[in-house]
């Protein structure tokens, strides 16, 4: 009942989830060097990290892999150019005649130590993003200027920001400032064989050749990024493309959907991608 | 008339005749013989035309007497003909043009039949009608060229449209006839027309050019001619062929003209060892592709690396020879030793090279060998000896696509498909086949042929020799002192050389390249060192001495011409300091005010603004907030509104002037006009400063389609300096105004723009119009029209701020009614300059 429930309406979940206790619900991650180590160092000394690398290439993935691995809580916040600080702290609210706070999703996570995780945080506007600050060196506190409160944080509390130095504008930067407060990991696509594990992990139905072309086709795609293509394909691109693959639509037109259409319009740019696609598709 | 009585009329017009010409006379009767044949009241009829021929003409008569013996023998018949040449009686000085059409008339008859050939006449005829020398011309035009193979057809395809170019344009058809020829030859008929048209149009600004063009002797003859070439044409897809080698081989290579024109036979990419050199127009996509990644490939996979070069000349035992001028070698005296049979031996290694090569390039690019050989089958076989060569590659090539299988034939072609083979392998293995082949022997005429699609003659160009592997990876022996020189020095590449934008004459060396001082020696290996070399240079040069190419629009065709108007990019170098700051000075108390006023409307930031402490809409996110807090018994800040203003995008601005002669004349307002447009871009520029967009100055003009000026005052990403106020205090103008090339080299220029709106001012005191739009105004004005539009497209507002009074007949056709303004007063135009910017930028 439950099931057909949430088939119905979705699944309403709370913003702190817990993580999965058993094998079978790890997050598959694969690890491309030495990124679990580092993590579960700076972890150790509740260090906040930073992660660093192009869209696509896992930086997500990694995280609710880490945060099954040391079996926190994970909470995930999407920034966008219109998050305040109150959006991430919290607020008062009407209810009734009286008024109550209500705990932002940062807030939340610091009361219950769980890893908070900003992603994309370069793209919130700046003034909420300092207001990380405090909690990030070793005071490891919480301001709240509206309640006139400081939270000290739970002691399991991690603060882990994810940022793409590739596709914002020299305006978007993060503040030097705010950057040299955290452990950075740097994220690739990754090695080929590694790639072809994923796909083939993501995709199994997908036979194990077409993967390694579909390997193939995104590693010589991503040679043309600094020729015109703002976002090179990612291993997320291949995944969907091989999703498409399985779906039944023609290997050609499953990578133009999934590889080019979405990150070009420059038409000789996407005749050349789809050069090398035909190149390793069509025969 | 009874016999006898013709018998006697015949005698009796001889007796003129020779009364007139004994010469004539004794032509006469020689032909008569031969004539009589056909019956008496013909030749009677025939002498009686020579008479009146002669005495219209003595040249006329003498080449209709002399002529007949031939042409009776070609058609059998005498009446049609004598008929025929009796019209030229109608005109004077018919001569040449009788001439012509005696001369040509066996042919005539021969190729065309009779029907033929009497359509043929009346085609002459009629053109002698309308111009004697265009009719002198057909005539004297041999039969066989004109009719090409489609007989009387053909005829009328090449001179049928002559007709309205003549009666449009005035074309001659002396003029048009070689060269239309010609072309028809190379291109097909469809291809005639719009290069007479062309031809017409140049003719008309100039004759010297216009001949040249007719000729086709000249360049733009020739361009206009490859513009029409079938195929895949390379220039229109650079960009993609470029991605594909990087996408594939990870290199930027250079690719270049090939400078191949269709009367030189196959079209092939080739390469010197540095750059690829691509014709232009393959036949297919995909045949240009393979061949692209084909040459690229030698490249990549070591065809040219110096020590395997090195190692060939090894090979046979001989030193390989002094580099050329251009440190380039050359491959000839590989192949001395096979003498005559050079050209075999040379398709046998250039088979094995390929093959090599191929098999490499498979290995990168996935089912490179699969399309090859797709496009080799789908080939026809060549006739005569290149069959046997063709069909020998497309052999090999089956062999290596099906994973090379054990047979006993393709076994010493093995060790070619070992990853370790070298070029030197290949001309070993070249060696041996040689020695025992069949293969028949071959000509240069045929060995373009031999070639399968995609594969061409490596050693076509003298080449670069390329150094990329280091002595680890290869250790002949022959490794020498000058290895530290760095690769990059022997790989001049014509197209980068830096040639001096301004050649106005200040520069006496500008064309000299730098000289050689890496003391590398002339040579690879032992080295005689070479002169500094000071002649001109390759093909792919003149891309950057003449600037950078557009199409422009031609209304009457209603077809862009490509590559039309070149522009380069020039510095001002007058420079007037002082007269910049006494404009300066003069306008101060104007500037103060533009300052201010530009200070009100800064742009403040992206909207909409959120949290105002006043604006139209509540924000309620913050209202909700404040009431809220307010509740809470805190005291907020009542900033609860929002704003919705007019979004202030940054916005980037080209300021275009036109800087033609015209300027420099005097103004009514007192003043010349270019004082005040020397003022205008000053306090425009200083304004600017204030604002803080993006913008930049220019200015332009031109002399002839090939020649147009663009002079960058200050760039985007420049600061304004005083040099830059300098050039604008000494401005001056000169020329004339092509202004749609300027607007599409400026639109060009937004590319540097940071911006999201673009704004292209264009400052201009008169109509478009340059010294060869042959006086046709609309010319120009069409291709204004069409550079404006191609603007916008691109995303560039263009808006025409003009001088001239007379601006608002012909404006609103070309930037569309509201982009422009008339300036009535010109002493308003330094005011008004900044002032309808920041109109436009709101």
């Amino acid at each position: 009942m439950k099931g057909f429930l949430n088939r119905l309406r979705g699944v309403e979940r709370d913003i702190i989830q817990q993580p999965v206790e058993d094998e079978a619900g790890a997050p598959y991650y694969e690890a491309q060097e030495n990124e679990v180590e580092i993590f579960e160092a700076a972890y150790k000394k509740r260090l906040p990290v930073m992660l660093k690398g192009p869209t696509g290439c896992g930086k997500t993935r990694f995280l609710e892999y880490m945060a099954w691995r040391l079996k926190r809580p994970l909470v995930t916040v999407s920034c966008h150019e219109d998050l305040t600080s109150s959006d991430l702290v919290g607020r008062f609210l009407l209810e009734g005649e009286a008024t109550v706070w209500q705990d932002g999703p940062l807030t939340r996570a610091v009361k219950a130590g769980a890893i908070c995780y900003l992603d994309e945080i370069v793209e919130a506007r700046t003034d909420s993003t300092v207001i990380i600050h405090p909690l990030t060196d070793h005071r490891r506190q919480l301001p709240l200027e509206k309640k006139g409160q400081e939270i000290e944080a739970h002691e399991d509390f991690m603060l882990v920001i994810s940022y793409n130095p590739g596709y914002q504008t020299v305006l978007k930067d993060l503040k030097p400032s705010t950057k040299q407060r955290f452990i950075g990991i740097n994220f690739d696509y990754p090695r080929e064989e590694i790639e072809r594990k994923i796909i083939q992990n993501e995709v199994p139905e997908l036979d194990t050749t077409q993967v390694e072309k579909l390997v193939a086709t995104g590693r010589r795609a991503r040679t043309l990024k600094d020729h015109g293509l703002e976002e090179a394909t990612s291993t997320r691109a291949l995944v969907y493309a091989g999703n498409m693959m399985v779906a039944g639509i023609e290997p050609v037109e499953a990578c133009k959907a999934a590889l080019v259409n979405p990150v070009t319009d420059d038409p000789e740019l996407a005749e050349a991608l789809m050069e090398i696609i035909k190149a390793h598709f069509a025969v | 008339m009874t016999q006898p009585e013709i018998l006697a009329a015949i005698q009796q017009e001889l007796a003129d005749l020779e009364q007139i010409s004994f010469v004539a006379h004794r032509d006469t009767r020689e032909a008569l013989g031969a004539i009589q044949s056909q019956g008496d009241e013909i030749a009677l009829e025939w002498v009686r035309a020579c008479k009146a021929l002669f005495q219209h003409d003595r040249d006329a008569g003498k080449a209709f007497i002399r002529g007949s013996r031939a042409v009776l023998d070609a058609s059998g018949e005498v009446l049609a003909w004598t008929n025929q040449a009796l019209s030229f009686l109608q005109w004077r000085g018919s001569w040449k043009a009788l001439d012509g059409f005696m001369g040509q008339l066996p042919a005539a008859y021969h190729i065309l039949g009779s029907t033929g050939e009497a359509r043929w006449a009346e085609l002459g005829i009629a053109w002698c009608g309308r111009h004697l020398e265009s009719g002198a011309a057909y005539f004297r035009c041999p039969v066989v060229e004109l009719a090409a193979t489609h007989g009387i057809a053909g005829v009328e395809e090449l001179v049928l449209p002559a007709e309205d170019l003549f009666s449009q344009r005035r074309l001659a058809l002396a003029t048009y006839l070689p060269g239309a020829i010609r072309v028809r030859n190379l291109l097909g008929v469809e291809a005639v027309q719009p290069w007479a048209k062309r031809g017409a149009d140049i003719l008309q600004a100039g004759r010297l050019r216009g001949e040249a063009f007719f000729k086709l002797e000249s360049e733009e003859s020739m361009a206009m001619l490859l513009e029409n070439l079938p195929g895949f044409r390379t220039p229109e897809h650079q960009r993609l062929l470029q991605l594909i080698l990087y996408a594939w081989f990870g290199e930027n290579f250079d690719l270049l003209d090939g400078n191949w024109s269709p009367d030189k036979g196959r079209a092939f990419v080739e390469t010197d060892g540095a750059s690829l050199y691509l014709p232009i127009a393959l036949p297919s996509r995909e045949e240009a592709i393979l061949a692209l990644l084909h040459a690229a490939g030698h490249l990549v996979f070591f065809s040219f690396e110096r020590r395997y070069i090195e190692a060939l000349f090894h090979e046979v035992g001989r030193e390989h020879p002094p580099l050329d001028a251009d440190k380039r070698i050359t491959w000839r005296p590989l192949f001395a030793a096979f003498g005559e049979d050079m050209i075999r031996f040379q398709l046998i290694f250039d088979l094995c090279e390929d093959l090599r090569v191929d098999t490499r390039i498979n290995a990168r690019v996935p089912n490179y060998l699969t399309r090859l050989l797709a496009a080799a089958e789908a080939a026809t076989l060549p006739a005569g000896a290149a069959a046997a060569y063709f069909e020998l590659a497309r052999q090999t090539l089956r062999w290596i696509a099906s994973d090379a299988p054990q047979q006993v034939e393709m076994e010493s072609w093995r060790p070619l498909l070992n990853e370790s083979a070298t070029i030197v392998d290949a001309f070993r293995i070249a060696n041996l086949l040689y020695a025992d082949t069949n293969l028949p022997p071959m000509t240069l005429a045929e060995r373009e042929h031999a070639y399968l699609p995609g594969r061409s003659p490596n050693a076509a160009r003298p080449v670069y020799p390329r150094r990329e592997l280091d002595h680890a990876e290869f250790g002949t022996g022959t490794e020498d002192q000058d290895d530290a020189v760095k690769n990059t020095e022997i790989k001049p590449n014509p197209e980068k050389r830096e040639i001096p934008k301004q050649a106005a004459g200040e520069d006496p060396d500008f064309d000299i390249p730098p000289e050689e001082t890496t003391g590398s020696g002339g040579r690879v290996g032992v080295g005689i060192p070479q002169p500094a070399h000071v002649t001109g240079h390759a093909r792919g040069a003149e891309y950057s001495e003449k600037g950078k190419p557009y199409a422009e629009w031609d209304y009457r065709d209603g077809r862009y011409k490509r590559n039309w108007a070149w522009v380069q990019e020039k510095e001002l170098t007058e420079l007037d300091a002082n007269e910049a700051t006494r404009l300066l000075t003069q306008y101060a108390p104007a500037l103060k005010r533009l300052k201010r006023a530009i200070q009100t409307q800064k742009p403040a930031r992206m909207a909409p603004l959120r949290r105002q402490f006043d604006g139209d809409e509540l924000d309620l996110e913050a209202a909700i907030g404040y009431i809220a807090e307010k509740r809470a018994g805190m005291s907020p800040k009542a900033n609860i509104y929002r704003q919705r203003v007019m979004q202030h995008r940054d916005t980037a601005v080209t300021l275009l002037a036109d800087i033609s002669t015209s300027i420099m004349q005097s103004s009514e307002g007192g003043g010349r006009v270019v004082d005040h447009i020397r003022a205008g871009m000053l306090l425009f520029a200083e304004s600017m400063e204030e604002v803080g967009d993006p913008y930049s100055l220019a200015g332009f003009a031109s002399k002839y389609r090939d020649n147009v000026s663009y002079y960058s005052i200050k760039g985007f990403d420049q600061r304004l300096t005083p040099h830059a106020r300098a050039v604008l205090g000494g401005l001056s103008g000169r020329l004339a105004t092509r202004m749609g090339a300027a607007i599409r080299h400026a639109v060009k220029g937004f590319d540097r723009a940071p911006s999201q709106r673009r704004l292209l001012l264009i400052l201009s005191d008169g109509r478009p119009a340059d010294y060869d739009d042959g006086g046709d105004e609309r010319y120009l004005h069409e291709d204004t029209r069409m550079a404006v539009k191609e603007a916008v497209d691109a995303g560039v507002h263009p808006f025409c701020i003009t001088l001239d009074a007379a601006g608002s007949q012909y404006l609103p056709q070309i930037f569309g009614p509201g982009h422009y303004v008339v300036l009535d007063h010109i002493n308003d135009l330094p005011k008004k300059l900044p002032e309808i910017y920041l109109r436009l930028r709101k």
